[in-house]
């Protein structure tokens, strides 16, 4: 009696344990392997991060971005290798072709999953990267290719880097060298070469960054003098033609000029000039529904005894928007 | 071309779009809209909304908006309250006469004794009730709702209360499907569709049990007439009853919102997003719609769905009620052990049996109540004089004021019904938000009352 039940339960943890695919130790093998793969793949970020930069990735680098002690870092380095996804050189990480194919597929899914729990999940900014980061390690070719379309194929995530296409290439940044920019107007730097290093690192040390709006003063044949409306900066031509830059997105300069309709005063009529590119997927869709389309008149019309919302008349139609929502639209009173 | 050629040339000319081509692709549409309005409508003179701007200031403003909120409530609960109580008791009559005439019919052609007490003591009352007690205050209240609807006020009642939702995470319409509520929490749930937000909309479908329904309602007036009303003049009565129930509407409300708030910063974290309200303008509204509407969408379709559940409820309580065990019967053994936990929560045995049974349809719970009080075989009306349901609650079955307060606190605060539950399924279809709708609602119901009972006799009011 008391054997057949030690029997029975002994063979029940034992096939608890064992059975294929639902038993404990298939369930820690499929674990493990999801979390080598996460390794694997964050590693191969950080190298292509690296490489965008311009900078080469060191076992150090890699241990401290993966957090990880140094012996695991080798023998992760070492499995790499024998993938064929990466080589090292004296102390530097090159990706091959292969992991560079691998590194830009999980930087797609990453920045094409941030742009879905913005714009159709609506999850607030900051907790877009993380839950991101959690969802990109499972996804293959076919899925992202799907996700792509139902988004609209969008090229940039919602921190205004670009999304790999699905060849696998970041589109190029649509810029021109600054000593070949003409307009009088204002210009945004989109790239920093950084070969060869000595133009690169007087760049930097004069101050410009990526991303900056700048706009030329004075030109000669020694020297281009720049402006970012605050500090002046002066690079030699050589140097210059290391640093591209191109206009600045239409909706910038629409908004030069333009308030946001949160601000518009009670008795006062605005024109739409421009819904802020951070409103993007399902919220804009229902705004162009709206009618709150570029060109419309659009005045407030009633004020809630808290002060949000505030109702508009546009179209002939009474529309609440909390402030957060006419934050985001651009008019011109008039 | 081959296919992939035409795909591949897609591909490339997708990336020379500007990024603004689908506000262009809107705006054309507009545009050419508004070049076909222009063309076919002549207006004679620019349309000014200054009547409806007068109302919206009227309805909005910080004096009166609030005022007028809280009076047109009042005065649909007092319609109800009121005038259900009338109609009801007529169709009662006329139900339970069918009834009495089926029983004698059965026992006349010598059909056994618990077939004809099945059938019709059990099945066909459990439905005679849900009828009598149901479908009065449905036919008040939901024309009264669509009154409100066609005329184009219930926006702005969103529109007024939306900074307390904003503050609480959730979205200003969930202020309509709370109205919604209040006729049958199963098609609030399903009102919830107006949010458009899935988190949002989350919330408003978990918290809408907070807002007690019509068939939570009678409940609420005999507990707020037998209880509270009645130390007042008679001719106040009506008055006070809805007055409590309206207490006890906006303690639901504070629950809604505390409910949001503390799902908005656990399960359903982050912040309120779009948010986009339309304020039709006032319509004179279309009486025949209003009937069709409230009649036969909402009241006949709700009915419809309690009739379903409170036929297998009456069977079930007529079962217990029939089975003797000792000198009793079951559902009083049922009642007996359940009676320590009952009166830990300042209720007892009999109450907690009640909303067990009454998981299909709330509103079989007085009768049931009732039913097991008096040790009777089947769901009577009991006495119907409120000195005497008094003092069969109060001297027959020691019955305190704490008893009432707690069961009208339960009635608001405890599970959802099955029809709801499976609504909630159905619009989530999850069966996680469902499960969390029923464990939410119970928790806080049982917490509550039995903080609110361990206080009083902790001070010794009771």
């Amino acid at each position: 009696m008391n054997i057949t039940i030690w029997l029975v339960l002994t063979i029940i943890l034992l096939a608890v344990i064992f059975i294929p695919r639902v038993g404990l130790i298939a369930i820690y093998k499929t674990y493990r392997i999801a979390q080598a793969r996460e390794q694997v793949e964050d590693a191969l970020k950080h190298l292509l991060d690296r490489e965008q930069q311009g900078r080469h990735a060191s076992p150090e680098s890699l241990g401290g971005t993966l957090d990880m002690p140094r012996g695991n870092v080798t023998r992760l380095i070492e499995d790499m290798e024998t993938q064929g996804l990466l080589e090292s050189r004296g102390t530097n990480l090159f990706l091959t072709t292969e992991g560079e194919r691998w590194a830009m597929h999980v930087v797609r899914a990453h920045r094409l999953w941030e742009r879905y729990l913005t714009d159709e999940a609506r999850m607030p900014l900051e907790k877009v990267h993380g839950e991101a980061q959690r969802r990109e390690h499972s996804f293959t070719d076919a899925q992202l290719n799907d996700l792509d379309a139902a988004l609209g194929h969008p090229t940039r995530d919602p921190h205004g880097d670009p999304i790999p296409t699905r060849e696998g290439t970041l589109l190029k940044a649509e810029g021109m060298p600054l000593t070949a920019w003409q307009s009088e107007g204002p210009a945004r730097i989109v790239h920093l070469e950084d070969e060869p290093a000595l133009a690169f690192e007087q760049i930097l040390a004069a101050g410009l960054r990526l991303g900056q709006t700048i706009r030329i003063l004075d030109r000669n044949s020694q020297r281009i003098l720049l402006t970012d409306g605050e500090t002046e900066y002066r690079l030699a031509p050589a140097v210059a033609a290391n640093v591209s830059v191109a206009a600045l997105p239409e909706s910038e300069i629409a908004k030069a000029s333009a308030i946001p309709l949160v601000e518009l005063q009670h008795d006062q009529r605005g024109e739409i000039v421009i819904l802020d590119d951070a409103v993007q997927g399902f919220t804009r869709r229902r705004f162009l529904d709206l009618g709150l389309t570029p060109g419309t008149t659009i005045y407030p019309e009633l004020q809630n005894f808290f002060g949000d919302p505030r109702a508009y008349r546009v179209r002939g139609t009474l529309i609440a928007l909390r402030k957060d929502q006419a934050a985001q639209i651009w008019v011109k009173p008039i | 071309m081959e296919a992939n050629e035409i795909l591949a040339k897609a591909e490339s000319l997708r990336n020379n779009l500007s990024t603004g081509f689908r506000d262009e692709i809107v705006k054309s549409l507009y545009t050419e809209a508004e070049n076909i309005a222009k063309r076919a409508v002549k207006s004679t003179s620019d349309k000014k909304y200054d009547f409806d701007q007068k109302i919206d200031r009227l309805v909005t403003s910080p004096y009166t908006g609030l005022p007028i909120m809280l009076l047109l409530l009042g005065l649909i609960i007092w319609l109800t309250v009121s005038g259900a109580n009338v109609v009801s008791s007529w169709i009662a009559v006329v139900l339970f006469g069918i009834g009495d005439y089926g029983r004698a019919l059965f026992n006349q052609i010598g059909i056994p004794w618990w077939i004809t007490g099945f059938l019709w003591d059990g099945v066909y009352l459990g439905l005679a009730w849900v009828v009598s007690v149901m479908l009065p205050p449905m036919m008040i209240f939901f024309p009264a709702f669509t009154f409100l609807e066609d005329l184009g006020y219930l926006p702005r009642v969103a529109f007024n209360m939306d900074w307390m939702f904003k503050k609480t995470g959730a979205h200003g319409k969930q202020s309509l499907t709370m109205a919604m509520g209040f006729g049958c929490n199963a098609a609030g749930v399903i009102a919830t569709r107006v949010i458009d937000s899935p988190r949002e909309r989350l919330i408003a479908i978990l918290t809408n049990n907070f807002v007690p329904c019509n068939g939570r309602f009678p409940t609420l007036i005999m507990l707020a007439t037998v209880f509270v009303a009645a130390s007042f003049p008679p001719a106040l009565t009506s008055l006070i009853a809805a007055a409590t129930v309206v207490g006890v509407v906006l303690i639901g409300v504070m629950f809604t919102f505390i409910a949001s708030w503390v799902l908005s910063r656990t399960v359903l974290k982050g912040e309120a997003s779009a948010f986009t309200l339309e304020l039709p303008p006032y319509r004179r509204p279309n009486v025949s719609r209003i009937l069709y509407t409230s009649i036969i969408d909402r009241t006949i379709f709700v009915l419809w769905r309690a009739m379903q559940t409170a036929a297998p409820a009456g069977a079930i309580i007529w079962v217990l009620a029939n089975i003797p065990i000792a000198d009793s019967n079951l559902a009083r053994a049922i009642a007996d052990w359940l009676n320590p936990f009952g009166l830990l929560l300042g209720l007892d045995g009999v109450i907690i049996l009640a909303y067990i049974i009454a998981i299909p349809a709330n509103e079989i719970v007085v009768p049931t109540m009732m039913m097991v009080y008096m040790g009777a075989g089947m769901m009577i009306n009991g006495p119907t004089n409120n000195t005497e349901i008094f003092n069969l609650l109060v001297n027959g079955n020691g019955w305190t004021m704490l008893t009432a307060v707690n069961l009208m606190l339960f009635a608001l605060l405890h599970n959802p019904c099955a029809t709801t539950i499976m609504t909630i399924y159905k619009e989530t279809k999850s069966l996680k938000w469902a499960t969390l709708s029923v464990v939410m609602t119970l928790g806080t119901a049982i917490v509550v009352t039995f903080l609110t009972a361990s206080i009083a006799r902790l001070l010794g009011w009771v």
